[in-house]
């Protein structure tokens, strides 16, 4: 394999001396003269209509600068979702959001908004603003939604009853010739839990509009263009008269602002559209878990026939997601779920049907796995299971059934690379397999367990949604790189491993290339950083933009050299005559004269040669990505406490096909803070409401994600498949540390107790519950 | 709104700031000093990412009223080292991938120092308990909890 | 609305500006838990009277084969402290379960109690120590059982903040053949509130149990002794069975709530023996070691 220069490399991230040294600006840090700070008056019913507003009381308290309601602010319907707003057709997009309306559906639902000179003063100016609401009746479990007697939530629904846009069918094959024909089959219905993203930044925006009309918006959103748009379709603003940039840094995302961050960008604009300020808004952590979008929660139903010797032959895959009160992505989700479910594991005859269902919760959109998770606990559970019935060995079945290369399957772009074997084989040694069985003294009442799952995901969101990228490269006249990629950094290490493709292809030295990103103002459009695209997606247009300058560079030094351009090459920002012997054909262009001497000439001197000369390298790329499968392998070994329920995860050893680790470090760090989230997601974390519709865990305090004490051993392993679509190989890996990693865990306390769970978290209570029925 | 006159050494500089009885002192270091560098993430020392070592010990600026700051000594990240000469952790986080989105780590370097600077071979569990009220959501804490360990071997193989 | 932010250099002095206030000052140590108490509106104060710079309220110390606990003194404090450690270990290990460190390090012992919340961990260390607070009120000084620091309202403490002070806790030093031990049931490791609590202190007599005392949260209003499954261990000879019996008796005098957050009284009933059992094990181990 070609020994590269970056790729490959573990380098330190270009953002990294920024952030460790204080220096990193954040949306909440950012702060402009004059500026004013926005707070938001929330619902404190599930579903209410506003029978009546007064903020007079409001204005008058010096200090207040404006108050927003639904009586001046557009009455212009969106979707707060990156996609949904401009979905493509033959779809119809679902928009069910207004700023602010005269219906509230959910506790924390905006009802109107204060901009003042103080956060303090704005906090007591919502005190001010009377209110008067007629209670509706309100419904908070989506099997119950569907009723015909539960109350519409957001008018009536084509497919069905509180059902938004339209329900999700996958047919591979056929199902009931596939169970006619199947020798054991299995059925479960799973429960899952709301998760919260919990990004260490809360949702936030500074919004100023000028005297001019042009407005630009500063904020932690994860897809700055598609936020620009909807932003122009709520105020009737051109796109080109707006801007959306992030400052440039966001505080984690893990999905809860694809599009945009809850309604802070336009909570913000109206604002200061009335204020003629400036405006901040920066959600209170209660705030961000009351009011942005949560994962969805729901019911999951798996239905898996086998042959005798343990050929899986048919496959049926239900979802019943859960909204919460406005659509989001929750059209997308459970296509995700479905699509990824049924590509796992080579069957035959497979079938899915999902949707989700409104309920007055708060909204449930985008959250890292984004309905895979959901998919995978289910679905490992039941392969376990079948594995059992079989008498098979989980991980025999597994390997006899998994999905290989070239293999039919129901998306529609091929499988082109698998390393989910070589997952298999890794992740069993590192956490030792064999040990499985042998791990506890007879009459032990803390028991040892050990389980795996496996996946897969996708590296972009095409075919199912829009989704393009673009790059631009510009050589400056002192030889330097720009890059221009509409991606953000939230985290991911984007703004690292974009200029490692391009100091990559360029030849260029890593610190000669700058990048500027997550600016629609500076860059053209990208769809942003979801879906695990970013290194994928964007890497691809950035390879592109690069390959292109390249070729310029190449040409026009070729022409000075008088050699043809195949017969140069760019290392470390010098260009080389190569495969040939120097002096020989370039007579007369001085180039002998410099090679004869040093033999290279910079890409500095080349770029300030063809500046002289009127001329400057631009590459740019343009591309649709392909799509790949990332796959993975988790093994969990956990410790059950019987006597009171306690589960406690040992360790995970994940096992992740990246297709090509283009930083290896990164890569690693994302499958490490993957796996913890999805630790959190098997055992601890969960959002419950109360009969009043009002969250039970809204704080970090309440809400039990984990803490370096709860952090279990992670073995991240990097497996390389070198995927032909991908951008030196690689595939999407953002959100993949978490997708199996349930299903692991609910194997591994199986494999410790015997008992079988159907709901996450293994909470406490649950386990113990469920051991005292079996006898423990 | 009565006012008062705060003043305490700030990354070992003698600083005075006008402040009100409630401020907190997150708020007065970020609003009135401008060192934005200590981040808010809840407001009630739930998440760690406003810490800053007052007196030698890891607090939670969000939970410290800025009167308590009286006549002590406070570091914020903007204290502890510059790009000409970072501190071992600085160094550290980079080098280990410890940094992601980037906006904990003022907070858990800062929680890391007041151990470092106390303890010069920390244990694994030293480590975890000093960070224990460090949320990261990010990196699974795996490469955080090197980073410390290794910049507490730097100082000590550098002494 | 907080109009000013006082450090006396005396309890003297803070008493006498509580005094002046008239019920408008209040006082503050750790703050971690007041300050959000006022911001939320659930307390208020025009003057915060910060006992924390007081000389002699950081200490910890044994005088007289009493522990005390200074006002001042921080969970950290309590949980590092060698002194603790080896006299009263449960205090330590109870002190090291709260919040997280940075929290630990503002927030103090005393205040844990005065806070009146009854699955405090310290307090409820502090009650199976048979702990007594050192109070000073206008011209007066009291050592009152921790017991009586709380009212029948959770969260509610006796103590007036705005006239009274507590100034230390004290409670007797550990002597050989005695042990103690601290469990927890908590939904993670740190940053988390308990679920269930327990401390325990045994004093052994040769292979018996001279006496014990039992405290476990949130099962009340307050920390609460299980005094029925004490009575029960008092005098009877070490057995797994009688540990066992004592742990299930302990219930009779739990009234755990319905916690959506935190546990069904159900299961908290449930597992509440099996703390209690745990706690009595690791203390009548720490008492054959402390020969």
């Amino acid at each position: 394999m070609k020994e590269y220069t970056t790729v490959g490399k573990s380098v330190r991230k270009l953002d990294a001396l920024e952030k460790a040294t204080g220096t990193a600006t954040f949306s909440t840090d950012f702060s402009l003269p004059g500026m004013l700070y926005g707070k938001v008056l929330r619902s404190p019913y599930p579903h209410a209509r506003i029978i009546k507003i007064d903020t007079t009381e409001a204005e008058k308290l010096p200090g207040v600068k404006a108050v927003a309601t639904y009586q001046n602010t557009p009455r212009e319907l969106f979707n707060t979702s990156a996609t949904m707003t401009f979905t493509v057709p033959s779809l119809e997009p679902v928009l069910d959001q207004y700023i602010f309306d005269n219906v509230v559906r959910y506790v924390g639902d905006e009802v109107a908004a204060v901009a003042a000179t103080s956060e303090r003063i704005a906090e007591e100016a919502l005190k001010l603003i009377k209110v008067e609401y007629e209670e509706l009746p309100a419904v908070f479990d989506p099997l119950e939604a569907m009723k015909p007697e539960a109350p519409d939530i957001q008018g009536p629904c084509r497919e069905g009853k509180n059902i938004p846009g339209e329900t999700v069918k996958i047919p591979v094959g056929d199902v009931a010739k596939g169970f006619a024909e199947s020798d054991i089959i299995i059925e479960k219905q799973f429960k899952l839990p709301i998760q919260k993203q919990a990004q260490l930044e809360t949702q936030a925006a500074v919004a100023q509009v000028g005297v001019d009309g042009k407005i630009t918006v500063w904020s932690t959103t994860q897809t700055p263009h598609p936020t620009r748009m909807i932003l122009s379709k709520i105020f009737g603003v051109p796109h080109s008269k707006i801007r959306v940039l992030n400052p440039p840094y966001v505080g984690g995302g893990f999905g809860v602002r694809i599009g945009l961050s809850a309604k802070a960008e336009p909570i913000a604009v109206a604002l200061s559209i009335l204020a003629k300020k400036p405006v901040k808004i920066v959600y209170s952590r209660e705030e961000d878990f009351i009011a942005s979008d949560t994962r969805h929660g729901g019911y999951v139903t798996v239905k898996l026939g086998a042959k005798s010797d343990g050929t899986f032959h048919a496959l049926d895959l239900r979802a019943v997601l859960d909204a919460g009160a406005y659509c989001s992505f929750s059209c997308e989700t459970p296509g995700v779920l479905g699509a990824m479910g049924l590509s796992v594991y080579r069957i035959p005859n497979e079938y899915y049907y999902g949707h989700s269902v409104y309920t007055n919760k708060t909204p449930a959109g985008a959250m890292r796995g984004f309905g895979n998770p959901q998919a995978m606990f289910p679905i490992e559970s039941v392969v376990d299971m079948m594995a059992e019935k079989l008498n098979m060995d989980p991980l025999e079945l597994r390997m006899k059934n998994i999905m290989k290369v070239g293999d039919p399957w129901c998306l529609p772009y091929p499988c082109q690379s698998t390393g989910l074997a070589e997952c298999i084989e890794k992740g069993a040694k590192s956490i030792g397999w064999e040990r499985r069985g042998k791990l506890n003294k007879p009459g032990a009442k803390k028991l040892r367990g050990i389980g795996v799952g496996v996946g897969t995901h996708c590296s972009n969101a095409w075919p199912f949604c829009v989704d393009y990228d673009n790059a631009i490269i510009t050589v400056q006249q002192d030889g330097s790189i720009h890059l221009a990629s509409g991606v953000p950094d939230i985290g991911t290490g984007t703004s690292t491993t974009l200029p490692q493709f391009a100091a990559e292809v360029l030849g260029a030295r890593l610190e000669d290339v700058n990048i500027t990103f997550a600016d629609t103002q500076s860059t053209p459009f990208d769809i942003g950083s979801h879906a695990s695209r970013t290194c994928y997606a964007a890497g691809t247009a950035v390879v592109a933009a690069a390959t292109d300058a390249r070729k310029q560079i190449l040409e026009y030094a070729g022409n000075l050299f008088e050699v043809p351009p195949e017969n140069l090459d760019i290392k470390d920002s010098e260009i080389y005559i190569i495969n040939q012997n120097l002096g020989e054909d370039c007579k007369g262009s001085g180039v002998c004269q410099i090679g004869e001497g040093k033999k290279t000439m910079t890409l500095k001197e080349l770029a300030y040669h063809a500046h002289l000369r009127n001329k400057q390298f631009i590459g740019v790329g343009r591309i649709v990505p392909g799509n790949a499968p990332p796959w993975h392998a988790h093994f969990a070994e956990v410790e059950v406490d019987t006597e009171t329920g306690q589960v406690k995860v040992i360790k995970v050893a994940a096992a992740h096909d990246v297709g090509k680790a283009i930083n290896p470090v990164i890569v690693e760090g994302q499958i490490e803070g993957g796996v913890l989230m999805g630790v959190g997601y098997a055992v601890s974390e969960e959002i419950r409401y109360d009969d009043k519709g009002r969250q039970i865990h809204s704080s970090l305090h309440k809400y039990f994600l984990p803490t370096i004490e709860d952090t279990p051993e992670i073995d991240a392993i990097l497996v390389e498949s070198n995927e032909p679509s991908g951008p030196f190989g690689a595939k999407g890996v953002g959100e993949t540390g978490l997708v199996p990693t349930a299903g692991a865990i609910a194997n591994a306390v199986y494999d410790a107790t015997g008992v079988r769970f159907y709901e996450i978290p293994l909470t406490e209570e649950r386990v113990y519950k469920a051991l005292k029925q079996n006898g423990y | 709104m009565s006012n008062t006159i705060l003043s305490f050494t700030l990354n070992g500089e003698f600083t005075e700031v006008q402040v009100s009885p409630s401020d907190m002192l997150v708020d007065v270091l970020r609003d009135k000093l401008h060192l934005t560098g200590t981040k808010k993430g809840c407001g009630k020392g739930e998440c760690g990412a406003c810490t800053v070592i007052m007196n030698g010990e890891a607090v939670n600026s969000c939970m410290v009223p800025a009167m308590k700051a009286e006549g002590s000594k406070v570091e914020t990240i903007e204290g502890i080292g510059s790009p000409d000469k970072l501190h071992p952790l600085q160094v550290s986080f980079m080098d280990n991938g410890a940094i992601q989105c980037g906006f904990c780590t003022p907070g858990m370097i800062m929680s890391a120092k007041a151990l470092i600077d106390k303890k010069a071979e920390p244990s694994k569990e030293e480590i975890q308990e000093a960070l224990s009220g460090n949320i990261c959501r990010c990196t699974g804490y795996v490469k955080i909890e090197k980073a410390v360990s290794d910049a507490a071997k730097q100082i000590r193989e550098n002494l | 609305m907080l109009l000013d932010y006082l450090f006396p250099e005396t309890t003297e002095q803070a008493l006498s500006i509580l005094k002046e206030k008239q019920g408008q000052a209040r006082v503050i140590a750790g703050g971690t838990d007041l300050l959000l108490d006022m911001k939320e509106g659930k307390k208020e104060a025009a003057v915060l009277v910060d006992i924390t710079r007081i000389p002699g309220l950081k200490e910890i110390k044994v005088d007289n084969g009493m522990v005390q606990i200074g006002a001042a003194v921080t969970h950290n404090q309590a949980a590092k402290s060698e002194l603790v450690r080896e006299k009263a270990l449960a205090l330590a290990q109870a002190a090291r379960t709260v919040g997280s460190l940075q929290i630990r390090n503002s927030a103090t012992v005393v205040g844990n109690v005065v806070n009146a919340q009854p699955a405090a961990d310290t307090a409820v260390a502090l009650t199976a120590f048979d702990a007594v607070a050192e109070v000073l009120s206008p011209g007066k000084k009291e050592y009152l059982p921790l017991e009586e620091l709380y009212t029948d309202r959770a969260g509610k403490s006796a103590l007036d903040s705005a006239s009274q002070l507590v100034t230390r806790i004290q409670f007797p030093a550990l002597l050989k053949n005695q042990g103690s031990a601290f469990e927890r049931l908590e939904q993670r490791k740190a940053l988390a509130l308990p679920m269930l609590n327990a401390a325990v202190v045994v004093s052994l007599s040769g292979e018996s149990f001279e006496w014990v005392r039992i405290a476990m949260a949130p099962v009340g209003t307050k920390p609460v002794r299980a005094t029925e499954a004490e009575a029960l261990l008092a005098g009877a000879k070490v057995t797994p069975e009688i540990i066992e019996e004592a742990a299930k008796t302990a219930i009779a005098q739990a009234n755990p709530r319905n916690s959506l957050l935190r546990g069904s009284r159900e299961y908290r009933l449930e597992v509440l023996p099996v703390l209690i059992r745990r706690a009595l094990e690791s203390a009548v181990r720490e008492a054959r070691n402390n020969f």
